[in-house]
């Protein structure tokens, strides 16, 4: 299974992780109609950062309802790298779908403050560090896509991809917010590997993944791993079961090994639905378990 | 020449819309007729989806459910198996398949093995079956039934072939996971699936005819791609991965004879050395003596 076109492979593709795409492409696919139709709905949008994860999204949902039925929505900040908003328009123009750009910066800005003057946050905002910004950004853009999503008549599609949920890479009610996700359960170097298969602009595949929330953030710098070492070491912990000898027998690195299922386990409660306090006969996510859509449940 | 046409309803049900797959199978049912059809299968949960959790109440009927006779009728002059929520007299809810024949609900297997691991849940929402029987059929053989996971169980179509079955018929929702791309077709289930049915063909010497359903429930994918074995191992017929369809496969049941004649692994079984080495193994594991152990429980009623 090659890593894409040409002599210079356009990313490094760990074997174990390789894929069979036409039926990933399908699965997924059939998966987005599913999600639309049985909720009542025959259109979809999603926030289009000009990265390879929403890129792919937006490939898959133009499959799978049309490009007129889908919308993408770019919400840059002001700091946000232009070549960001370039690639996302690159998508866009590929496929040929309706697109909504919205500046997040007076959202983000009247909480925070601009210029030393300040915000609807206060002097407790001012000083807030880019974690804290790039948070209220990443949750910011949910409003705004929930916001557009009546205008639109559509559902939002999520564009979080396995490796960033498992280590908690994500804003819980940010980015992570979503109707359904189809490549939730996509490690980040199967995503390059679909990317590839769909069709996604070389550019966006070949440039350094980052959440673009200050200027030169790359998620492998943050994160301190490249996603093929992270994607493998994940693959190997959680989908096949390895523990933490048979991990080392493998050739994991020890440190590596101990900071990531630390990350897994500090980010547990952000990829499940908050508990709620059992105190009746019938509990939501307990003892009353019904499917998410099932007849009368459509709009 | 015995002659039989068998028609896989690869469906997509929709997950607990009870009318809508009562007219699905009642649309299918004609279409199988037109199509000179004699066996029609359906997959598990055919009539209610799969993913149901507390939805299974609200869709089973008993097995004298008169939308449950409604396509006995609309199957009359062929054999057809329907799978759905059974409710039994005591209120047990089984997932069940019934042999439609000649106007009536002529025989109804319930799920033996209830998968309770990884992405299945069923133990918490069904009662396990606890009979195993063969059925003869209007087509002029035994016809040997399981559902989905009672198939990965080798006793089962063991049992099934030593019965008499000649046609072993498994009904399933199997969702569809592991894409790595080593698989055979691109999907660790599909791969696993027709190892099973290939083997389970060859080793009793009988026809398999697998049906799967397709479409999604919830997060679940169902992969489809129903087959029919030959008795010799060979498929004869291999529907496409996630598309829906309705498919003819034309066999000859002569084909049992000639097997067995040539290769008689059933007449060499030896049930009666695998009953006693099961009652020293099952003695062993309660650490009881063989006699006790072999006591042969109450014949267990169908209510």
């Amino acid at each position: 299974m090659g890593a894409g076109a040409g002599p210079q492979p356009l990313f490094e593709l760990p074997p174990e992780l390789a894929i069979d795409t036409d039926v990933a492409q399908r699965v997924m696919v059939g998966f987005i109609r599913n999600q639309l139709r049985q909720a009542g709905f025959s259109r979809g949008l999603l926030g289009l950062s000009g990265g390879i994860d929403s890129a792919l999204v937006a490939f898959l949902v133009a499959e799978a309802v049309g490009r007129e039925s889908m919308l993408c929505v770019l919400m840059p900040y002001r700091t946000s790298s232009p070549e960001s908003v370039d690639h996302a328009r690159l998508v866009v123009d590929e496929l040929g779908c309706a697109s909504d750009l919205v500046e997040i910066s007076e959202v983000v800005d009247g909480y925070y403050g601009r210029d030393g003057e300040l915000g609807a946050g206060g002097a407790a905002a001012r000083e807030a560090s880019q974690l804290r910004r790039g948070n209220f950004m990443a949750r910011a853009r949910m409003c705004v896509l929930y916001d557009r999503s009546v205008l639109w008549g559509g559902l939002v599609v999520g564009t979080g991809n396995k490796t960033e949920s498992l280590i908690g890479y994500s804003t819980v009610f940010g980015d992570s917010a979503c109707a359904f996700n189809p490549i939730g359960d996509l490690y980040k170097s199967q995503v390059r590997q679909m990317a590839v298969a769909v069709g996604v602009p070389e550019e966006i595949i070949r440039k350094a993944p980052s959440a673009d929330l200050w200027p030169g953030q790359t998620d492998e710098i943050e994160a301190g791993f490249t996603y093929p070492e992270l994607d493998r070491l994940l693959f190997w912990m959680i989908d096949k079961r390895r523990t933490d000898e048979e991990l080392l027998a493998m050739g994991f690195p020890a440190a590596a090994v101990a900071r990531v299922k630390r990350l897994v386990a500090v980010s547990e409660f952000k990829r499940q639905v908050p508990p709620v306090a059992k105190l009746g006969p019938r509990t939501t996510g307990v003892d009353y378990l019904y499917p998410r859509r099932r007849p009368g449940s459509a709009r | 020449m015995q002659p039989l046409r068998i028609a896989l309803a690869q469906l997509a049900p929709r997950l607990g819309v009870l009318d809508d797959n009562l007219a699905t199978h009642r649309q299918t049912l004609a279409a199988a007729r037109s199509g000179g059809a004699g066996l029609v299968v359906f997959p598990e949960l055919g009539l209610t989806g799969y993913q149901l959790q507390d939805l299974a109440a609200e869709v089973a009927m008993r097995a004298d459910d008169p939308r449950l006779l409604g396509l006995a009728a609309d199957a009359d002059g062929m054999s057809a198996i329907v799978s759905f929520v059974e409710e039994a007299a005591d209120h047990r809810l089984f997932i069940s398949a019934a042999l439609l024949e000649d106007g009536e609900v002529r025989f109804i297997h319930r799920k033996l093995f209830l998968p309770t691991y990884g992405l299945f849940d069923e133990r918490r929402f069904f009662a396990a079956g606890d009979r195993l029987r063969t059925v003869e059929s209007r087509l002029g053989v035994r016809l040997g039934i399981g559902i989905c996971e009672d198939f990965w169980h080798l006793a089962v179509p063991e049992t099934l072939a030593l019965d008499g079955a000649q046609i072993l018929i498994n009904v399933s929702s199997s969702p569809g996971r592991d894409l790595a791309a080593i698989n055979e077709v691109g999907l660790g289930t599909a791969a696993s699936w027709r190892t099973l049915m290939r083997t389970y063909a060859q080793l009793t010497t009988s026809f398999v005819v697998f049906c799967n359903r397709v479409g999604v429930d919830e997060t679940i994918s169902f992969w489809g791609g129903s087959e029919v074995i030959s008795p010799s191992g060979e498929a004869r017929f291999t529907a496409p991965l996630f598309d829906e369809g309705l498919h003819f496969v034309d066999v000859d049941l002569g084909d049992v004879r000639r097997e067995r004649i040539g290769l008689p692994l059933l007449r060499d079984e030896r049930p009666e050395l695998h009953l006693r080495e099961l009652r020293r193994i099952l003695a062993d594991r309660a650490d009881m003596t063989i006699e006790a152990a072999s006591e042969a429980p109450d014949e267990p009623e169908q209510p």
